[in-house]
Formats: C-alpha cells, structure tokens, sequence
C-alpha cells in the first residue's frame, strides 16, 4: 500500500493551533463522502454538494443522496462554481495559514513586523493625503478613495504570493518545477538552462492582473492536460445493461478504449465506473485527459476490479475458499508432504507390526481412521502447517492406505491424498 | 498519481480525525497500517448504564469499495447480552441505514447508544429482549456480571 497516503492534509491539522475554528471551515470545504477538498463540486437536486465522482458513484449505487436519501439522479447534477473557486483558493491559502498557525514563534514575529509596518502605510496615507490635498475638509474624501486604492493594491500583493504559494505546493505532485517567469513546468535541473532562454510568459494576455485571477488560477500549468483536445467531452449515457447481450457490452467497453475482459458482472461494473469517471471529468473546467482517466481506471481495476486481490483471507482461511489452488499448493509444499508421508511409513510400519499384528486389514483401517477424526477435530487450526504436523497421524494413515493399495503410488494418488489430509486437518 | 483508492484515502482521514479526536469512550484505528482495511475498535460501556466499566472490543472489516458500501463489525470475545444482539451490524434504526456520508466513528457512537437505549422494534436475541423488558433488573444484573467477567474480574 502506498506510503503516501500517510501524509493526506486533514481538517484535524488545525486543531492543535491557534487557528482551531478553521478545522469546521475545512470540514466543509470537503466532500463528504471522499473526505477530501471538492473536486468538481456538483449540487444535487435537494441541494447537497459532492465531488462530481463521490456523487455519481454513489447514485449508480443506490440512487439516492447520501445525506437525505431522496432519490436523484445524475443528470439532474449541476456544477458548483463558487465551491469550486472557495475550495481553490483555500488550498492555496492553505499551507501559509497552516504554517503560520502551527509555529507561533514565526507567528509573534510576523504579528511584531506587521506592528511597525502597520503605522506606516497609515502615515504615508495620511501623509499623501496632506501632501496631494491641502484642505482638510477634501482630505477625508480623499483619504478614504486613497485607502480604498491602498486596499486594491494589498489585495494585489497576495494574490501574487498566493500564486507563488500554489506552484510550491505542486512540487512534489509532479516532481517538476515552475519557471518562476513563464511558469511552464519542467525538471529542477533544466530550469537554470532554461530561464537563460525564457521568452516570458506563454500567453501574456492571461497575465493581466486579476482579471478573474480564480480562472487563471485554475488554468494553472498543473491542469493543463496534455492534449487540449478533450475541452468539452460528450457526456456518456447510461446503459441499460439488462437488454444487452454479453458480446455487445464486450464491444460497446472496446469501442470506448476500456479493458473488455472479465465475467459480465464485472464489465458492466468497470463501465458504470468508466462512465463516471468519464462524466465527471466533463464536470471539470479543466478536463483531464483520457489517457489520465484510463490510469485511473487502471487504479479501480487493481483495488476494486478485475486485478483486485481475491478476497483477502489470511493464511487458514485461504485452504478453505472455494478456489483455492491445491494442485499448486501440493507442488509448493511438496517436500513437506513426502518428508510427512515418510515419517508416517516408519511409524505406521511400526504399528502394523507391534500392535495389530494379526488383525483384518480392514478392520485395521477403521480403527486407525476413527483415531484420525478424533485428532482432526481437535480445535488445533491456526497456522495451517503446524497443523499439519501434529496431524502426522493423517499422513500416516495414508501412508498406510498407500501401502495396502501398493502400486497407486504415482506422483497423482499422492497429490490427490495429500489434498485430502489437507481439507481433513483444516476442516 | 498516488495509487491508493477511494477507500483508502477515506479510511485514512476517519483514522487521522478518530486518533487526533477521538469522541469519549471510543478508540479504533486499522490493526496494522499496512493494511487500512481492517480495524479494531474498542469501546467502553456507556456511563449509567449495566455496561458501564466494560471494555468491549470489535473488528471492522471494510469492503473495498468503502465508503459506498458499509463494514462489517463483530464484538471480539463472546460479544455482549444484549435485546438487539451481539451483532452490532443489526444495531442500526431502518432510519440509520447505511450511506456513504456514515463513518466508522458515526457506527461506533450508534453502536455505544445502543448498548445504553436497546431498540425494542428489532431484537435478535428474544430472551435477552424478554429478560429487559421483563425483568430489567436480572438483565442488569447478568449484563454487570458480564462486564465484570469481561474484564477478567
């Protein structure tokens, strides 16, 4: 499982800061059922908000909002543009405020820089005001446009440092880095070579200042896909996957480019979710590319479709499942066996000859075996070998049969038994 | 791309908000963290209740597709003596269902108040029902000796 997952930005990283009450803020600038920052927000038609996926998801479920449960459906979804831009702009923000709330230290020095300098604007303010407007009764108008303009202006500043911010926080998504003028991403090493040759920056017309810097934003190199082809993507239909017939479902996954392999459960669950991933890609004002959805199928495929682990049984438990591969574990655990079968001649050869010298053989064969159940269901299943060894009783029996039936004692007969042993010990 | 599904980056954030904030009485948290899909809870007996003092341990097994699809939660250790059964998967009102805004901490909280108020509409175990509504004060009485029991006392 990946490491990184470890480091997942949490609403939890407030609580320990000053900045407790920010901990509910991110709260609710997260999906609820992914727990993670919207993603394509959509607004359902009760008026619940969900990443564009987590809802589609859970409607081709069950078809109900997962808060209200009043049925929906997702045609009827509609983007959210205004969680969208809150939640961009708050991840922006988000590991400056965090840093500042989590080492108050920096946090005290800030606020004892911010001190002097907080005078100052309101003295150069005034003072302009002075300068520029020498009757008093005009410099109160002029102050406060002044002011006003001042604002504008420090609204400017952050804005560029919140942009500055965001390429920092992509850096490890990518492991490129922006050139600090064009903001094109390329490798760290190649940045030096390149900034000698950078023309500025790609479309100058995007740079004029905050003319929409939230699209901007989101235009950001990071987003854009590698092919610019996929801007508005056809939205995929349901499938009434009832009136269709195997082969043609087959066909419809191969004509969309998606894997067309597996039991017919399984296709029609990789489309459902191809087909969500797919529409709620057409949700994002930036769509991703299909090669970057078919990765994320690929993802679905390994942790919930085809290639998923097989029901993750541990040790015992897995001798027992239905499909469980005994031809191959008898080869793996070959050795074993025939060290087991060995131990049992030499003592079944033992107890043939001392205790029931004389007795019928078949007779021989029922005593020995109703000793072998009372051993067997013992409650002694835990680790499968172990085991297996303290039921040599099992193997010596048979040894024993094998012995009697002399002349089956082809590689199969054994491979055959050893299963045997092996669903008696278990169960 | 990180190659952790849905579930996992869900099951992650509960496990960071349930260990960094964990509601009164109730810890839980994967069993190893290489494995985020299978946890184990521990709950103690609600105050002012028979259960109060008991230490009652589950497993939680989620299913892949989590949170689209609820775990699964069984006591660990002869389980409780309680109307609705020592299956905590029947613990829920119809109300409660499952849905994917649920959480492990919303299971396990529902799971503590019905330790403390029995829903009455649904028991599974008719004679540990019958002995509460009956005879409240034997079915308290077992339930202490249980807990008592439980803790090895």
């Amino acid at each position: 499982m990946s490491d990184c997952s470890f480091d997942i930005p949490n609403s939890t990283d407030w609580l320990e800061t000053p900045l407790s009450l920010v901990s509910p803020l991110e709260s609710s600038l997260r999906c609820q059922v992914c727990k993670d920052f919207f993603n394509n927000p959509v607004i359902t038609s009760c008026s619940h908000t969900f990443c564009s996926l987590c809802i589609r998801r859970c409607l081709s479920t069950e078809g109900k909002c997962p808060v209200c449960r009043s049925s929906d459906q997702e045609l009827k979804l509609r983007r959210n543009w205004a969680v969208q831009e809150i939640v961009d702009s708050f991840r922006n923000a988000r590991p400056g405020m965090l840093s500042l709330a989590k080492h108050p230290v920096d946090g005290g020095k800030v606020r004892g820089d911010d001190n002097p300098d907080g005078p100052t604007p309101k003295k150069r303010r005034l003072n302009r005001g002075e300068t520029s407007e020498e009757s008093s009764p005009v410099e109160s108008k002029m102050t406060r446009l002044q002011s006003r303009s001042l604002r504008r202006r420090a609204q400017v500043a952050p804005t560029e440092v919140i942009e500055d911010s965001e390429d920092e926080d992509f850096v490890p998504d990518d492991g490129l880095v922006a050139c600090p003028i064009c903001k094109k991403r390329m490798k760290n090493d190649v940045v030096f070579e390149h900034l000698d040759t950078c023309t500025g920056p790609e479309r100058p017309s995007q740079t004029t200042p905050f003319s929409g810097s939230l699209q901007l934003r989101s235009e950001s190199p990071r987003e854009r896909p590698h092919d610019s082809a996929v801007t508005s993507p056809q939205r995929l239909p349901t499938i009434n996957y009832s009136i269709l017939k195997d082969s043609v479902l087959r066909k419809k996954l191969r004509d969309l480019g998606i894997p067309d392999w597996g039991p017919r459960t399984l296709l029609q669950r990789r489309h459902m979710e191809w087909m969500n991933l797919w529409n709620a890609n057409s949700d994002a004002k930036v769509p991703k590319s299909k090669q970057d959805l078919l990765l994320e199928l690929g993802i679905w495929e390994r942790s919930q479709g085809g290639q998923a682990p097989a029901a993750s049984l541990g040790g015992s438990n897995s001798v027992m499942h239905k499909e469980f591969d005994a031809a191959a574990w008898s080869t793996d655990h070959g050795d074993e066996f025939k060290r087991l079968i060995a131990n049992a001649r030499k003592r079944s050869d033992a107890i043939v000859r001392s205790t029931i010298p004389q007795s019928p053989k078949g007779q021989n064969e029922l005593s020995i075996s109703n000793d072998i159940n009372a051993k067997v269901t013992e409650p002694n299943a835990g680790e499968y070998i172990e085991t297996l060894r303290s039921a040599t009783m099992g193997a010596e029996q048979l040894a024993y049969r094998a012995e009697e039936r002399s002349g089956e004692e082809s590689g199969r007969t054994e491979g055959s038994s050893q299963t045997q042993i092996l669903n008696a010990t278990v169960g | 791309m990180s190659s952790s599904s849905v579930a996992q980056k869900r099951l992650f954030h509960e496990y960071r908000n349930l260990s960094i904030n964990p509601p009164e009485g109730i810890f839980a948290g994967p069993a190893t963290e290489d494995d985020m899909f299978n946890w184990e809870a521990l709950i103690q007996g609600p105050e002012g209740t028979p259960f109060e003092g008991g230490v009652f341990a589950a497993e939680l097994k989620f299913p892949k597709d989590y949170p689209l699809n609820p775990p699964t939660m069984k006591f660990v250790g002869g389980g409780v003596w309680h109307p609705n059964g020592d299956d905590p998967n029947h613990y829920e009102h119809a109300s409660e269902r499952w849905s994917p805004i649920q959480s492990v901490e919303k299971i396990l909280i529902s799971v503590m108040s019905m330790l403390a108020e029995p829903n009455d509409e649904s028991p599974a175990n008719i004679e540990a029902a019958k002995m509460w509504r009956d005879r409240r004060n034997d079915y308290e009485r077992r339930v202490r000796d249980e807990v008592r029991r439980g803790l090895g006392l």
